[in-house]
């Protein structure tokens, strides 16, 4: 993991929630999404990407998400997007129209399963 | 003897008022002599002519003998029988003077009669001449027949007689008033004595030929008392004196000679008057030359005398400069060999020996110390050039030897280039020596001596060597360029000791930390060299590890002592640490043993930063009781952090350099790099006799002045900027949204540049953010080829720079490419 950023997976009901945690930028955005596939399984129903701890993220983070959208949705995944209401990625994401490919939510409110989050392998 | 030195009329006239003088004294005095003829009227028992002729032509020369001829002519005249007889009688008259003279200028006569020779000379001159005209004048007698032939022997004895006493009697007399001259005037106890010698003479002479008893004999110690007393000039008057009045007795008849017959007179006579001449005559002479010889002994005593005490004193001065020469010259070998003491004291301390090498006789001459250089003892044995050169390593030797062969075929007397060879000493060890030389000529040009010294640089070359991998390393683990950190303005320097021993183990370094932060570390590893150099630069990365992890000054500087335990450095090292909150303006550090940082005002304020002081790091596991300090730093002050080599001097005490410093940072005032120049300037000036390092930062006020960044296109390059951006936007007083926005736009035009504008080329990105009428304006340059505003992030990186943005605007030249963007501050949303 980059010193920039590093991930946080927990499972809700089978479904993935994976936190990033720091900056996204063209330094390490192809190794976040790399870990990202890796941290979610095909057979999931969907996948939680929690915006929340993320202090920058650029337009490669920003293309990293749409290009996570669009296997979603051939995969037949639902892809949901934690975004705080305050935080200072939103206006980001709202000038690049992400918001027409994906949900945003500003919190995770609804339980997605009952299993245990448990830390995804090789995370640190 | 006198000669006519004249000339011409001069001489002449001269030549003949003598010959008149002499003629008319001749004349007078025979007229007065034949008063007292005894036979007939012309022969007398003395004849004093004869005499005056003989002084005249000895004073006067020969010359004159006509005024005797003449005068004899004419006083012979009346009492001859025919002039002719009187002419006769005149001959014989003047012949015999006349050999007289040429007898005793023959034998060198000296009219003084100072010698026993000059005595028996007149003496038988005056017998001899006058048997001359005794023969000649008893002839004439006889054949003009005015004496019967049987008077001839009697006449002829009167004559020669009579002549003889004129002589004998009447030239020492005249030469005694010419010596008188000479002696004149007498001391007054001599005239005295001679007034009463002469009256007792006269009145003796008269008694003893008054009386009929033969005692004539009487006067004669008398006439020795004038000769031994006066000499000549004594002797010569009394025997006048004397003689005359025997004369005058025998021709008036007086007692003593009244009953003799006239040849018994005669004889009686002239026996007395030969005795008292000789007496005379030859007591003077005696009297004289003992005289003479005693005055010349005198002389010869006072003379040797003389030269006895020139000779003394001669010797004396010669012995008094002979005792200072030889004081000057103990002085000279006592000073030589002071000089030669201190020149091989000079040779041992600078280990440099010196030689010199006669070349006609291959005669090398070495110092003591060029021997003790080489191993041996000093003046071991005598040295060759071949047996100097045996001791130096077998490479170095052509050198040494093309060297030489160089400088005599130069043919000019100069200095040879030094030259640093290798010996292997007799213990076998191998030294390094530096050699310099000079050759000198002999008056014809040939090379005839070298002369050189030596020096032992082993010590030096190692030392030299050290000190540059010391020097060296240090530097090589100092930082090479302070970052360029918004907001602070940093300077820092660092100056190796010059001695060679002292160099190494300060530091000084500059860290961002992620948070944002910026830490500041200045250590001194105790010791000096390759040890301590690299012993600070394990410290120094120590320190960064650490402050990246946590920050927290005391924790950095507990776990740098914990460290040290854990590796085994046996080092301790001095270290304060400072960690800079730009947005709360303050410093939090912690000091392991080192000088207190200075902490200097805008206005002009100095104090020392003295929080609680920990031990240095390395020596007594300080564990977790390093203690920390918080200060304000306020926007334009400056903090400067030093090594203890800017302030310990040997020759100063600790807190006066400490004061001094003060008032020397108060005066440089607080911008960074005129205070570092100052500081060593008036602190260390030309040789540090320790390390010195130092490390001066000052908070600015960020919106002052612009943000100007230069990087390397690289993506990781991002992330540390948009730090930089981001504080130095909150000093620009933009709000933590308006800092994002910016940041995210400026962040879009890096990611492109470092995307796109050079390919697999490595290149540079500029970035400059500057703040005019609450309008930020940033300025992103490349270098690199030209594209287009679609390509960028898929066009969403454009997207999202224009969203962000009041403006933006991208432009293409010959250089490169230029993204200019505007954002208004304080309106929230941008427009």
């Amino acid at each position: 993991m980059t010193e920039l950023a590093h991930l946080e997976v927990e499972f809700r009901g089978g479904v993935p929630v994976v936190r990033i945690h720091g900056e996204v930028d063209i330094s390490n955005a192809e190794a976040i999404a790399s870990e990202i596939e890796a941290a979610v399984p095909n057979s999931s129903p969907g996948v939680v990407i929690d915006l929340t701890p993320t202090t920058y993220l650029d337009s490669s983070g920003v293309n990293l998400l749409f290009r996570l959208a669009e296997r979603s949705q051939v995969r037949g995944q639902r892809l949901r997007l934690i975004v705080p209401a305050d935080a200072v990625l939103r206006r980001v994401l709202e000038i690049t129209g992400i918001q027409d490919v994906l949900t945003m939510e500003t919190h995770l409110d609804e339980p997605l399963g009952d299993e245990e989050a448990v830390p995804a392998p090789g995370d640190s | 003897v006198e000669t006519s030195t004249g000339s011409g009329a001069a001489s002449w006239r001269r030549d003949a008022v003598r010959i008149l003088v002499l003629g008319v004294a001749y004349a007078s005095t025979a007229v007065v002599s034949l008063q007292l003829a005894l036979v007939e009227r012309n022969v007398t028992p003395l004849w004093p002519p004869t005499g005056i002729a003989v002084v005249a032509f000895l004073a006067w020369g020969s010359r004159i003998w006509p005024g005797v001829a003449v005068a004899a002519f004419f006083v012979n005249l009346p009492i001859s029988t025919s002039p002719l007889a009187a002419a006769a009688t005149a001959a014989g008259n003047t012949v015999a003077p006349l050999v007289a003279a040429a007898i005793l200028r023959r034998v060198s006569f000296r009219m003084e009669i100072d010698r026993l020779r000059d005595a028996i000379a007149i003496v038988f001159a005056a017998l001899a001449s006058t048997l001359l005209s005794a023969s000649i004048g008893a002839g004439t007698l006889v054949f003009s027949g005015a004496v019967p032939e049987s008077g001839f022997p009697e006449a002829w004895a009167v004559w020669w007689t009579g002549d003889a006493m004129g002589v004998l009697v009447v030239t020492p007399f005249l030469l005694s008033l010419r010596t008188m001259r000479n002696v004149w005037p007498l001391p007054w106890s001599r005239r005295l004595e001679a007034v009463a010698l002469f009256v007792i003479l006269a009145v003796a002479s008269v008694a003893v030929f008054r009386t009929a008893l033969p005692i004539a004999f009487v006067v004669l110690p008398l006439v020795g008392w004038a000769a031994w007393r006066f000499q000549l000039i004594g002797a010569g008057p009394a025997g006048l004196v004397v003689v005359g009045i025997a004369v005058w007795s025998a021709t008036v008849g007086l007692p003593a000679f009244r009953e003799a017959s006239l040849p018994q007179t005669m004889l009686t006579l002239q026996a007395f008057n030969a005795t008292v001449a000789f007496t005379c005559l030859f007591l003077a002479a005696l009297v004289a030359e003992r005289v003479r010889a005693r005055e010349a002994l005198e002389r010869a005593a006072g003379r040797l005398e003389e030269q006895v005490r020139e000779r003394t004193m001669e010797l004396s001065t010669a012995n008094r400069e002979l005792t200072r020469e030889i004081a000057d010259r103990k002085e000279a070998v006592e000073k030589l060999r002071q000089r030669e003491r201190q020149l091989a004291e000079a040779q041992q301390m600078a280990r440099l020996g010196s030689w010199e090498w006669v070349l006609p006789e291959d005669k090398v001459t070495w110092s003591d110390e060029m021997y003790l250089i080489h191993g041996y003892r000093p003046q071991e044995f005598p040295m060759t050039f071949d047996r100097a050169v045996g001791q130096v390593v077998k490479e170095d030797v052509p050198r040494i030897r093309a060297n030489i062969e160089t400088a005599r075929g130069r043919g000019e007397a100069h200095n040879l280039p030094d030259i640093e060879y290798r010996i292997t000493r007799t213990d076998g060890e191998e030294r390094v020596l530096l050699g310099r030389a000079r050759l000198e000529l002999s008056e014809n040009g040939e090379p005839i001596r070298m002369v050189g010294t030596v020096q032992d640089v082993t010590e030096g070359k190692q030392a030299e060597r050290e000190h540059r991998i010391a020097e060296t390393l240090q530097r090589s683990l100092l930082l090479k360029d302070l970052p360029d950190i918004p907001g602070v303005s940093l300077a820092a320097r660092y100056v190796p000791a010059t001695s060679d021993v002292e160099v190494g183990g300060d530091w000084y370094d500059v860290l961002e930390l992620p948070g944002g932060q910026i830490a500041f570390a200045v250590g001194d590893v105790a010791g000096h060299g390759l040890q301590a150099a690299s012993t600070m630069g394990q410290l120094r990365m120590a320190v960064r590890s650490y402050a990246l992890e946590d920050p927290s000054p005391s924790a950095v500087l507990e776990r740098l002592d914990r460290l040290m335990f854990r590796l085994g450095l046996s080092e301790m090292a001095t270290v304060v640490f400072v960690v800079l909150d730009q947005a709360s303006g303050t410093v939090r550090l912690a000091n392991a043993g080192h000088p207190p940082p200075l902490l200097l005002q805008e206005n002009g304020e100095v104090s020392f930063v003295e929080g609680s002081l920990a031990p240095p790091v390395g020596v007594s596991r300080i564990g977790d009781r390093v203690a920390e300090t918080e200060r304000a730093l306020d926007v334009g002050a400056t903090l400067l952090l030093f090594t203890d080599g800017l302030v310990e001097r040997r020759d100063a005490s600790l807190q006066d350099r400490l004061m001094l410093l003060k008032e020397e940072a108060a005066t440089a005032g607080p911008e960074p790099e005129a205070l570092c120049d100052h500081l060593l300037r008036s602190l260390v000036g030309d040789g540090a006799d320790d390390d010195v390092a130092l490390l001066a930062l000052r908070r600015l006020s960020l919106a002052d002045r612009p943000l100007d960044l230069r990087i390397p296109a690289e993506p990781q390059a991002l992330a540390p900027v948009r730090r930089t951006m981001r504080r130095w936007l909150e000093g620009a007083g933009a709000t933590t949204e308006e800092a994002n926005d910016v940041l995210l736009a400026v962040g879009e035009a890096c990611a492109n540049v470092v995307q796109h504008a050079y390919g697999l080329r490595a290149g540079r990105l500029e970035l400059r953010l500057a703040v005019s009428d609450g309008e930020v304006e940033v300025t992103v340059r490349d270098t690199g080829s030209w594209r287009s505003a679609s390509e960028t992030g898929g066009g969403r990186g454009m997207e999202i720079m224009r969203g962000l943005m009041d403006s933006v605007e991208m432009d293409n030249d010959s250089e490169g490419t230029v993204v200019r963007m505007r954002r208004r501050l304080g309106d929230g949303q941008p427009g």
